[in-house]
């Protein structure tokens, strides 16, 4: 892995949410961090639910800006959202108005890089790659939540970003739908060789999936250490990976570090609460 | 579909047995005939009226006083629903107003109404507008906001611009809703029509309908509420079939 200039360049990033009203007081989500990525690395931000991973996956996304900090992205530094950083939500984002390839070609839309027939084809190759073929004219609610997924990532990838962000894509589908994409994603990724932020707070899933992770305390987010997968388990991930020992292992380590944040998330909840019972 | 055809039996069948039941009340005086005529004196009597007396340029008259102001209702009241939902400050500075007038009952407008437009066509459109535009404003304001925020977000990241969000996501996404609440609202136009033409006007069916009750003339009274009844009963039904056509992914 090439660790000259990085891709991706998170630089003392800062997130404080001001309250709608002035009886609440502002929210800290994010707090001073830094992180690098190399161009094809999967990065996954792995941190209990409600941390700031989200958030600042969105700042890298450029749909939120940051309090404090900046990002730059292959140079540049990010200021809103554009077709570089390609984005997949949990909640099923694919058009309901456009077929599956529609949705797909959809991903094209606003490249002026490219001419018509390079749309189509191009929508026709990442088609394949999501192994959607057999299904291009049917609707996207005709088809299951997993291959809903496919298409909003081909569409995203149709749309050449240098980035892809991904905010708990699988977290809405069953376990074997689940196991199934990621291994898919994998393949998407050796073949795309693009950058990935994966967010998650799924310990085997991140450990499955990441070249690095970057496991985000509670509430305001930091990080708190920061694996590369590698050093772990070796060679490609398969189907078997997530059987061997090293594997085992490594998901024991992240599942005991996630449990102490897990506990120190719900004492912060438990101490927010004291003072209102002790008010009434 | 199987069940499409049967449920389009089991309304005709229940149209049938309406038909049937005013036919025994009318026939066997439960009422007088003078107040409910028989189905087909009702029938003959819009005949008569086609005919005789021009009725069909009173029917085109009042289609015309509806659809105009209806889509001048539509035109307005899309970009600036869609404003009040899209810009925090339009929704805050315009919903007070919206629902001040919008509770307001139109018919206690109708004078006001006359004072100011007199008791030509702007009087007719002014008060058909004041009857729908509130209401279709907020409902589309709603359709408007019930678009997924991940949709707009997902234009950003596939590099569109704001305009390009708003015609080729926004409006896309809420068009299902949006023409079900039009066809609602167009249903609405027919009443305040009647109410119109019936309080001020020489022509159109409310005024046919009022006319002829000056004289009694039950079949033909009915006659024109029929009228009214099967233009909006064959206007809804082709906007059905328009919203099952173009949105068949529904």
């Amino acid at each position: 892995m090439d660790h000259g200039t990085p891709f991706l360049r998170v630089a003392g990033v800062t997130k404080i949410f001001e309250a709608e009203d002035a009886s609440h007081a502002p929210i800290q989500v994010i707090d001073n961090v830094s992180m690098d990525l190399t161009a094809g690395e999967l990065a996954v931000y792995l941190g209990p639910s409600g941390c700031g991973k989200t958030t600042l996956m969105r700042i890298v996304g450029g749909l939120e800006t940051a309090t404090h900090g900046e990002v730059f992205l292959a140079g540049r530094k990010v200021t809103g959202p554009d077709r570089q950083k390609g984005m997949v939500f949990q909640a099923y984002t694919s058009f309901p108005w456009l077929t599956v390839l529609e949705n797909i070609r959809f991903g094209t839309k606003y490249r002026t890089d490219i001419n018509g027939a390079e749309k189509d084809e191009i929508a026709r190759h990442y088609l394949d790659l999501v192994g959607l073929a057999e299904f291009a004219n049917f609707y996207v609610n005709r088809i299951s939540g997993g291959m809903r997924q496919r298409v909003a990532i081909a569409r995203t990838l149709a749309a050449g970003p240098d980035i892809l962000l991904m905010d708990e894509p699988f977290g809405a589908l069953d376990a074997q739908t689940r196991e199934f994409l990621q291994y898919q994603l994998l393949e998407i990724n050796r073949v795309e060789k693009k950058a990935v932020i994966f967010v998650t707070h799924d310990v085997e899933e991140a450990v499955f999936l990441a070249d690095r992770i970057f496991m985000f305390s509670a509430r305001p987010a930091t990080i708190i250490e920061e694996i590369t997968v590698g050093d772990y388990i070796s060679g490609e991930r398969t189907m078997t990976t997530k059987e061997t020992e090293a594997f085992f292992h490594l998901r024991n380590h992240v599942r005991d570090l996630m449990r102490d944040q897990a506990r120190a998330t719900e004492e912060t909840l438990a101490a927010a609460l004291r003072p209102e019972e002790a008010g009434e | 579909m199987s069940s499409g055809r049967s449920d389009l039996m089991l309304g005709v069948c229940a149209f049938i047995g309406f038909i049937g039941l005013w036919s025994l009340i009318s026939q066997f005086e439960l009422v007088p005939q003078r107040f409910l005529p028989l189905p087909w004196k009702v029938v003959s009597a819009l005949y008569g009226m086609l005919v005789e007396r021009n009725f069909i340029e009173d029917i085109w008259i009042s289609v015309a006083r509806v659809w105009s102001a209806f889509l001048l209702s539509v035109v307005m009241a899309v970009p600036i629903g869609m404003w009040m939902s899209n810009y925090r400050i339009v929704g805050t500075l315009i919903e007070p107003i919206v629902d001040f007038i919008r509770y307001l009952p139109v018919p206690a407008l109708v004078p006001l109404l006359i004072i100011w437009f007199g008791i030509g066509e702007a009087s007719k459109i002014a008060v058909l507008w004041m009857g729908t535009f509130f209401q279709l404003v907020l409902l589309i304001a709603d359709d408007t906001k019930r678009v997924p925020r991940e949709f707009i977000e997902i234009g950003y990241t596939l590099g569109a611009k704001p305009r390009q969000i708003t015609r080729d996501i926004v409006l896309k996404s809420m068009l299902p809703s949006m023409i079900d609440n039009l066809r609602i609202t167009l249903g609405w136009c027919w009443t305040w029509i009647i109410v119109a033409e019936i309080v001020a006007a020489n022509s159109g069916i409310g005024h046919a309908i009022w006319s002829m009750r000056r004289f009694v003339k039950t079949p033909e009274v009915m006659a024109g509420i029929l009228t009214v009844g099967i233009i909006g009963l064959v206007t809804d039904q082709a906007i059905r079939l328009l919203h099952r056509r173009y949105f068949r992914y529904l």
